[in-house]
């Protein structure tokens, strides 16, 4: 019996599962940084788009609701690309290991 | 969780364990580096967009003010640091 389940007679190999572990672990975490990302777009945008809400959303609200989002992506970019810079420059600083962090420039 | 997706993880090997320990320890900084980008994104946003969004890209203030944002950020929590440990050292 394995520990989360699977039945014992699958021909799984070490390496299979480790790939499946990295898998599903990559996606766990792409799904909660896309929902963490759409609840901050949600707030901050409802509250520069709809600042009195009517019975239905005018045109003006949709429109600024999607360039708000184009705007709140493009400004995470910069905010994520900013702040891994200067971790990397402190952890350098404090003569750790940046490697990791700046290799990450790119992959966020 | 669908049975494909199952995993058996006493079939893990040590020399996999421990790589796959170094991944999910790589993983976990990742998650908690994009978890602070979706906090500080929230602050400078609040504070670098202010007027009425008429556009989808960041007009050159803003771009500047989100950037400054960020580093004055890391400045005040490394100057926080730095004060509470002189307050240490009395």
């Amino acid at each position: 019996m394995s520990f989360l389940g699977g039945s014992s007679s699958s021909s799984a190999s070490s390496g299979d599962v480790k790939t499946a572990v990295v898998q599903q672990l990559q996606q766990e975490a792409a799904m909660t940084n896309a929902r963490a990302l759409i609840q901050k777009i949600n707030e901050n945008c409802f509250t520069a788009c709809v600042p009195t809400p009517g019975t239905s959303m005018s045109s003006q609200e949709n429109t600024c609701l999607s360039s708000c989002m184009e705007k709140y992506i493009a400004m995470w970019n910069i905010t994520s690309r900013t702040y891994i810079n200067r971790i990397g420059v402190e952890s350098k600083r404090m003569g750790g290991d940046a490697s990791l962090v700046a290799s990450m420039g790119s992959g966020l | 969780m669908d049975p494909q997706t199952q995993l058996e993880l006493s079939k893990l090997n040590d020399a996999d364990k421990k790589e796959l320990n170094q991944i999910l320890a790589n993983e976990a900084q990742k998650s908690n580096i994009q978890q602070m980008v979706h906090q500080l994104n929230d602050v400078c946003w609040k504070k670098c967009v202010t007027g009425r969004i008429t556009s989808k890209t960041l007009d050159r203030n803003e771009e500047a003010c989100a950037a400054n944002c960020v580093d004055r950020w890391m400045d005040t929590q490394m100057g926080i640091l730095k004060h509470l440990e002189n307050m240490r050292g009395h």
